[in-house]
């Protein structure tokens, strides 16, 4: 059978985003991959530069649907470097609770997407049922089943209310309750493990060559978390990553449901803990910060590290640069997708968890000569491209 | 003349198959969500498509061939509708002779080659990959099927006439795992994976063409379960009938339920070296008179 190629994406029924992949392939297998992004660019980056600091929040929070507490943290937590602000106790813990109970909706969300692709609708749904617990939580804490907005400059918006604690730690156990099913589900049943073991295998050497964040990297059995550096109330916590040696697709679903289950254990911590005190630091109502300074801030996000790079230009930034870890996992598909099957795609894409609205890139493509080339700064600055 | 008339244009003819063909996906459909914990369509959902469908745009791609796209639909369709004729459902039979059995396993496989004709008519690599499935699809599972249909066979002289298989288990558990196959339901699912390859053979039909599709999926639905219902069940009467077909359709929905989609090797396996086997084991007992 002679090769030929294989759009997956940028609309594919598989994935609700649009990622393009180009596959090639012999028969059923593949031989090699192709990825495009560019589809879904929407300019964030540059649209930082014309706001005041204090409405940047508003716009980190929608980088991402799934993770945007992660990125309003992390920006907040960057001018919070510049301007030298003491965040209070209570508000770190806030912070962490909301953050941990996000990290296990957004797990919960890329497992279900999973079993999804392998053809187990069942599965599926009720995973993303007993996701619904973790999102009522949301909704009773912050008022919001996304986007939460409850990050600002120097603190936290709205407090955690005791009343709540009682149908909190009901939820949680449940879902703790939940997650150790499946992942016993996942262990023992064959056709989940026909379906996903020995399959995206990523060696540990791979790894650390390529690079990936979070859980897709923790699979592969290297200890990387960014919540070891103790940044908000982590380093009162008692917290420790999670490995397991493996690296295919089982493990990396393994790995995010152990996660869901430590997660719950530092929401459960954080409400026992929760310090008396402030929620927020005072802040001048326009922030200025002194030109030329930069920073860099990063946090955890349920898909591994984020990065946000700051420069100040007085009021307003000069340049925010945003890492999500989308990005920095997209290196290993062409690694993890190389000589398995068409049916294996769409599940071992989707166990890197990838989210195109956080990493999508500009692509510019001229149409006269049709070919792809690399913008500098300047040239989009005045315009030329 | 105006009995059988009535036989074929109505019941246990074209009529019936139209209607219970689709009340069947709609069953299948709604218990399925159900177990899911959705609430789901309703359970006239798939003939409501059916009939939106129709009045859509025909659209034919560049590359397609507009001759095939037409003619393999409508084919698939007509081979169905002929399987109806041999099979008594509720004691009413147009045609029945003996070795129409043979007639019955040639249309339902022509029924089946006509969907992967469809996908390479369209010159879409997704079709492309869904007609190559397809293909792959059927020679795995025609093996046990057939030979559970002629382990049967054997016994009633090569006509289908109501007969309970109470003694031939493996050749029950071919037929079922044929049907998955033939219907393309889980775990079988692979030719049209909507995750993988979109929607497979089907991906660039639209309009009539895809609601002959649609229609003749659903017809395949009334046929393979009567089929199952008189010739593996044993249906005389028109309740035991009635009962049978249900029970086989609950049988799908719990292998719908439980099952994820399986790779094309994987079920190539199953039915040559699990189920293939096992079926043979029960024509060999009828071969040698041992049940």
């Amino acid at each position: 059978m002679h090769e030929y190629v294989l759009p997956f994406g940028p609309q594919h029924p598989a994935l609700l985003e649009p990622l393009h992949i180009k596959l090639k392939v012999d028969g059923e297998t593949i031989v090699g991959s192709d990825i495009k992004l560019g589809y879904n660019h929407k300019g964030i980056e540059k649209s930082f530069e014309n706001r005041p600091w204090s409405k940047g929040m508003y716009l980190s929070e929608r980088v991402c649907g799934i993770c945007g507490h992660f990125h309003t943290s992390c920006f907040s937590q960057g001018i919070e470097n510049l301007l030298g602000l003491e965040v209070p106790e209570r508000a770190e813990y806030v912070r962490v609770l909301i953050g941990e109970l996000e990290r296990i909706h957004s797990h919960l969300l890329a497992l279900g997407v999973v079993a999804y692709e392998m053809g187990l609708d069942t599965l599926f749904h009720y995973i993303f049922r007993d996701r619904e617990l973790v999102m009522d939580l949301q909704e009773l804490l912050t008022g919001n089943r996304v986007h939460f907005v409850m990050n600002v400059i120097g603190g936290v918006r709205q407090d955690i209310k005791t009343e709540h604690s009682k149908r909190v730690e009901e939820n949680l156990e449940r879902i703790e309750e939940r997650c150790r099913h499946y992942i016993r589900l996942f262990r023992s049943d064959s056709l989940v493990k026909s379906r996903t073991k020995h399959v995206g295998y990523l060696s540990k050497s791979k790894a650390k060559e390529l690079n990936p964040v979070g859980p897709n990297v923790r699979a592969s059995g290297i200890d990387y978390d960014v919540r070891e550096t103790g940044y908000f109330a982590y380093k009162y916590l008692n917290f420790r990553t999670l490995t397991t040696e493996g690296g295919d697709v089982l493990e990396r679903c393994i790995i995010r449901f152990r996660e869901c289950m430590e997660s719950v254990k530092l929401v459960k911590e954080c409400l026992l803990k929760l310090p008396k005190g402030e929620l927020k630091s005072s802040v001048p109502p326009v922030i200025r910060i002194r030109e030329g300074l930069e920073t860099v801030s990063r946090v955890e996000a349920p898909r591994g590290e984020l990065i946000y790079y700051l420069k100040s230009a007085g009021e307003k930034p000069y340049r925010v640069k945003i890492r999500t870890p989308t990005y920095q996992t997209f290196h290993i598909l062409g690694e993890i997708l190389r000589g398995y099957e068409i049916p294996d795609v769409p599940v071992i894409v989707a166990s890197i968890d990838p989210c195109i609205s956080c990493a999508d890139r500009m692509t510019v493509v001229d149409t006269n000569t049709n070919r792809e080339r690399i913008v500098t700064k300047e040239e989009i600055r005045e315009g030329k491209c | 003349m105006l009995e059988f008339l009535f036989q074929a244009l109505v019941f246990p003819g074209f009529l019936a198959a139209f209607i219970v063909g689709f009340l069947y996906e709609g069953i299948v459909r709604k218990i399925a969500a159900h177990a899911h914990h959705r609430i789901g369509p309703p359970v006239w959902q798939p003939f409501m498509d059916w009939v939106k469908l129709m009045f859509k745009e025909n659209i034919r791609p560049k590359e397609g061939i507009g001759f095939l796209m037409t003619l393999s639909p409508i084919v698939s369709f007509a081979s169905l509708l002929t399987v109806i004729l041999f099979i008594p459902i509720a004691g009413s039979v147009l045609f029945s002779f003996q070795g129409s059995l043979f007639v019955v396993i040639y249309f339902l496989i022509l029924y089946s080659a006509f969907f992967a004709v469809a996908g390479f008519a369209t010159g879409n690599p997704f079709g492309y990959v869904g007609g190559v499935r397809e293909i792959t699809q059927i020679v795995s599972y025609e093996f046990p099927f057939i030979v559970s249909l002629l382990t049967l066979g054997f016994l009633t002289g090569f006509e289908i006439v109501p007969f309970l298989s109470l003694h031939f288990p493996f050749a029950f558990l071919a037929f079922v795992a044929g049907v998955l196959g033939k219907l393309c339901l889980p775990p079988f699912h692979i030719p049209e994976a909507e995750q993988e390859i979109v929607s497979g053979h089907l991906t660039e039909y639209s309009g009539p063409r895809l609601a002959m599709f649609e229609l003749s999926k659903a017809i395949g639905f009334w046929v393979l379960i009567s089929l199952g219902a008189v010739y593996f069940l044993g249906a005389q009467s028109m309740i035991t009938f009635i009962v049978n077909s249900l029970v086989l359709l609950a049988l799908i929905i719990i292998i719908r339920t439980i099952f994820a989609r399986l790779r094309i090797s994987q079920a190539f396996r199953i039915y040559w070296f699990v189920i293939g086997p096992l079926a043979v084991i029960d024509l060999i007992r009828v071969i040698i008179g041992f049940y």
